[in-house]
């Protein structure tokens, strides 16, 4: 059993990756929490994203937040409409590939927001991993107007 | 064998008064029997080792404890009711997480399950009187549906038991007996209470019994209620989402428990019944910040406005058993048959948020209503049979067991599909003593099973313009399909007992048969924001485990170590890759079921010192590494490792006469190690200490006496983190301070 335990120890064991990858806010970040959108434009994504190792992936998802539940991250909320029963909400989903080998990428995508959408409090959510499956969430409170 | 027992009871004569007063009737009866000499004496003293070791089997008597941890190869742990009544803690595996090997997934106060050497969930056999308990054991939200009170004394064996228990307890199994029925005509019951007061937990239970002649009937009612439970912190943060806490109580966490049995039987010389009813019923509340790891805005003064009430999202569960017990002793054989029907029925209740790409308002044609989240309904029907043997130097056993499950989901959430699935086994073991300190066990298990997946298909297109929807629009989530499984397993084992010392050693084969979760899962579990995918193809999970046992007992001392080495081919491992998908997993990162080479070892160690006739000391101790060698997480540890930690323990027992009557006072100084090695998504949890403290006492009143035992949990009130906790990843403290207090009377 010792000699097992020994043999066991004295192998070498790959380097593993604790660390999660990171939404880094810059002055080009967009959208910030509370930030403001209109119907029938554009939100101009972009963010930098970096692990210690290499990047994986990520999603954007836009949702609505009109009964105020919340996926919010950031600690302070934005002054939030009433509560409202959403007719006809934007919902956006969509996952994005990193190149591979990146341990910065700067992501940027464009978004149309729909002019016929109810109005309102939204979610953006950004969802980043790592090449070993460590996932940061970030989500963004904004309003579409 | 009379003088086997006899020493062995004088040795560990601490225990409860029945075990003793059965010990004793089976002794008077064999002492009569031996008074007949001739040729008949030898038919009869067989007989009556039948009886003996019938009983052994048939009701664990803890006298006997040190007789079965000779007896049996692997790492056994018994606990009696002492021992469950002293550390009584919120549910029944939280009584037990002091056990050197045994950690808990705690959710809320009132619910955990248990991890043997760090594997659990279907990894963990729990069996009640006789019966594999057949819960929803996937779910790390998940407790265990069994009552406290009625649960008299536990087995729990670290280290896989496949070969005499079937699948699923490849890493362990815990086996929870009742009480011995009554073993005198008359007439008796007990009522016990309790107080806990971090979360204003009160509850207990009252229990009568009678037996006339031949026959007896029992029954048992438990109740308990508590509130919110309390965290030394007023805010936490669920990822950067800053949560303020009414008066550190974890908003929503109450809950109450309502439980029922009844049992009747006849105990006659050689045929021996018993049918029994048992019904579990529990509701509680999840932590409203957050469902699952959800951050969830609420309506803090609604909640805050009592910390008793259950508002969504709660769980509620209802657990329902039949089981049939008999067996008969002819010869110098006895067989045993159990049977055995359960139902779990779950219901989780939370508000309906849209998530991906269902609808943003709740549908009124939906045949659930808005509420329920999901719902699991499992029948389950089983026997096990078993026929022992007991020859000169051999004790063989053949045993065949089969179970048939019928599971429907309903509710507007998806995690794992309806299924089939039956089974059947057959096993032999044998035992040979071939001296006085040597015996060697072998056995050798055959398994078939079979699981039929039905199929799902989700009740909304996953689309984001809803007015272009095509029927292939709303995704299958499970596809029909079916699975054959087959296991033959072996294991090995010998026991040394030469005077004061036990060895003992085992190697052996294990398995597990793939589950419906592992195999078919297709879907987004929003507790964890992840998307969840099964693999059809994967074969049943095997290891190969050897381990050891030692248990010295010199004069003041008593050392035990059980180390061990543990060997997966295939684990199946839950694989958090860097995709993220977009159609079936609505943008949320891809978790995919793979299989890995795992090597673990670890060890307890355990250390009584009674250093006077009143004070004893004591160390218990357990340390376990995971390291997976093959796969895309090569190198990483396994979820839910348990850190290193031991407790230091002082035990004071003044030797009172009067009113008291076997007091105690323990202090328990508990020493938890960091957990750095994790995997992701996990945190790295930093070490902790804990005091906890237990002084109790026999208390005769008015010519009765009452049992008096209270504890104080985290006397410090210490902030810390559990490393296996659920509410882990989103760094909730565990409990702060607790003051309980429990009354036992019997008459």
């Amino acid at each position: 059993m010792i000699f097992l335990l020994t043999a066991c120890g004295e192998e070498e064991k790959p380097a593993i990756d604790l660390e999660y990858p990171e939404i880094i806010d810059t002055e080009n970040t967009f959208p910030v929490q509370c930030s403001i959108v209109e119907r029938g434009g554009k939100i101009q994504f972009k963010a930098l994203f970096r692990d210690n190792v290499e990047l994986g992936g990520y999603s954007l998802d836009i949702h609505h937040n009109f009964d105020h539940h919340t996926h919010s991250t950031e600690v302070n909320d934005c002054n939030q409409n009433p509560i409202k029963t959403a007719v006809d909400p934007m919902l956006f989903i969509q996952t994005y590939t990193i190149p591979t080998g990146l341990a910065e990428y700067e992501a940027e995508a464009e978004i149309d927001v729909p002019s016929d959408i109810d109005p309102g409090d939204y979610h953006f959510m950004i969802r980043l991993t790592d090449k070993e499956g460590w996932q940061t969430i970030q989500g963004i409170s904004i309003k579409i107007e | 064998m009379i003088p086997f027992t006899l020493l062995f009871s004088g040795l560990f004569s601490i225990g409860e008064a029945e075990g003793i007063s059965l010990m004793e009737s089976e002794i008077a009866q064999v002492s009569n029997s031996k008074t007949t000499y001739g040729i008949d004496s030898i038919n009869h003293a067989q007989t009556d080792t039948t009886s003996k070791i019938r009983e052994l089997d048939e009701v664990l008597v803890i006298d006997q404890a040190e007789m079965i941890r000779r007896e049996e190869s692997n790492s056994i742990q018994l606990l009696k009711q002492d021992f469950i009544r002293e550390n009584r803690g919120g549910s029944l595996m939280n009584s037990l997480e002091r056990v050197p090997g045994i950690s808990m997934i705690g959710i809320g106060s009132g619910a955990s399950k248990p991890l043997i050497r760090g594997l659990g969930f279907n990894q963990v056999m729990v069996v009640e009187n006789g019966i594999k308990h057949e819960g929803q054991q996937w779910g790390a939200d998940h407790g265990l549906e069994v009552d406290q009170y009625a649960a008299d004394q536990i087995m729990i064996i670290k280290g896989p038991s496949s070969f005499k228990y079937g699948s699923d307890a490849i890493a362990g199994v815990i086996d929870i007996r009742e009480k011995l029925p009554p073993t005198e005509d008359g007439f008796g019951g007990s009522i016990e209470v309790g107080y806990r007061s971090n979360n204003a937990w009160f509850g207990g239970s009252a229990n009568l019994f009678a037996r006339k002649n031949k026959w007896f009937a029992e029954g048992r009612v438990t109740l308990a209620d508590y509130g919110d439970f309390k965290v030394p912190t007023d805010s936490v943060f669920v990822y950067d989402f800053g949560v303020v806490l009414h008066q550190g109580q974890v908003r929503n966490s109450a809950g109450k428990e309502l439980d029922f049995s009844v049992r009747a039987g006849y105990l006659g010389k050689h045929f021996r019944n018993t049918f029994s009813v048992s019904s579990v019923s529990t509701k509680s509340g999840f932590f409203a910040n957050a469902h699952g790891l959800e951050p969830r805005q609420v309506d803090t003064e609604l909640h805050d406005r009592s910390s008793r009430d259950i508002m969504l999202p709660f769980q509620e569960v209802r657990h329902t058993k039949v089981i049939n017990k008999s067996n008969y002793a002819v010869g110098n054989s006895f067989i045993q048959l159990d049977l055995g029907y359960q139902r779990n029925d779950r219901k989780e209740w939370s508000q309906y948020v849209n998530h991906g790409y269902m609808p943003a308002s709740y549908p009124s044609e939906m045949l659930y209503p808005s509420d329920l989240e999901r719902a699991f309904d499992k029948e389950v029907f089983s026997f096990n049979l078993k026929d022992e043997l007991f020859l000169d130097t051999h004790e063989i056993a053949f045993g065949a067991s089969g179970e048939y499950q019928h599971n429907d989901i309903g509710g507007w959430g998806f995690l794992i599909p309806a299924f089939q699935q039956y089974s059947y086994g057959f096993y032999a073991i044998d035992k040979f003593k071939f001296s006085p300190i040597w015996q060697l066990t072998a056995a050798l298990r055959y398994d078939h099973s079979r699981i039929d997946v039905e199929e799902y298909q989700d009740w909304f297109p996953s689309v984001d313009d809803a007015s272009q929807v095509r029927e292939s629009d709303y995704l299958y989530r499970a596809e029909e399909f079916q699975r054959d499984f087959n296991s033959l397993i072996w294991s090995v084992g010998f026991n040394f007992t030469p005077g004061d010392l036990i060895l003992k050693g085992n190697l052996g084969t294990s398995f597990r048969m793939p589950i419906a979760k592992e195999l078919a899962a297709n879907g987004v579990n929003y507790h964890y924001f992840r998307y969840e995918l099964g693999n059809a193809d994967l074969s049943p999970e095997r290891s190969l485990q050897f381990d050891l046992g030692a248990e010295l007992k010199k004069e003041k001392w008593l050392v035990s170590f059980s180390p061990f080495v543990n060997y997966f081919s295939n684990y199946i491992y839950l694989n958090p890759t860097a995709r993220l998908d977009i159609l079936y997993g609505a943008g949320n990162q891809v978790f995919n079921y793979t299989q890995a080479e795992v090597l673990r070892y670890g060890a307890e160690l355990s250390v009584i010192h009674q250093l006077t006739e009143k004070l004893s000391f004591e160390f218990v101790g357990e340390y376990v590494y995971s390291e997976q060698k093959s796969g895309a997480k090569r190198g990483y540890t396994l979820p839910f490792s348990p850190p290193p930690s031991g407790i230091l323990n002082a035990t004071y027992k003044p030797s009172y006469k009067g009113v008291f009557s076997n007091p105690y006072v323990a202090v328990d100084f508990r020493i938890t190690a960091d957990q750095s090695d994790v995997v992701p998504p996990e945190k790295v949890t930093p070490s902790y200490q804990l005091v906890n403290l237990r002084v109790g006492s026999g208390i005769t009143v008015l010519q009765q006496q009452i049992q008096v035992d209270a504890q104080v949990q985290n006397l410090f009130n210490t902030l810390y983190l559990n490393h296996t906790s659920f509410y882990r990843l989103i760094n909730l403290p565990e409990a702060g301070r607790n003051i309980t207090l429990s009354l036992s009377y019997q008459f």
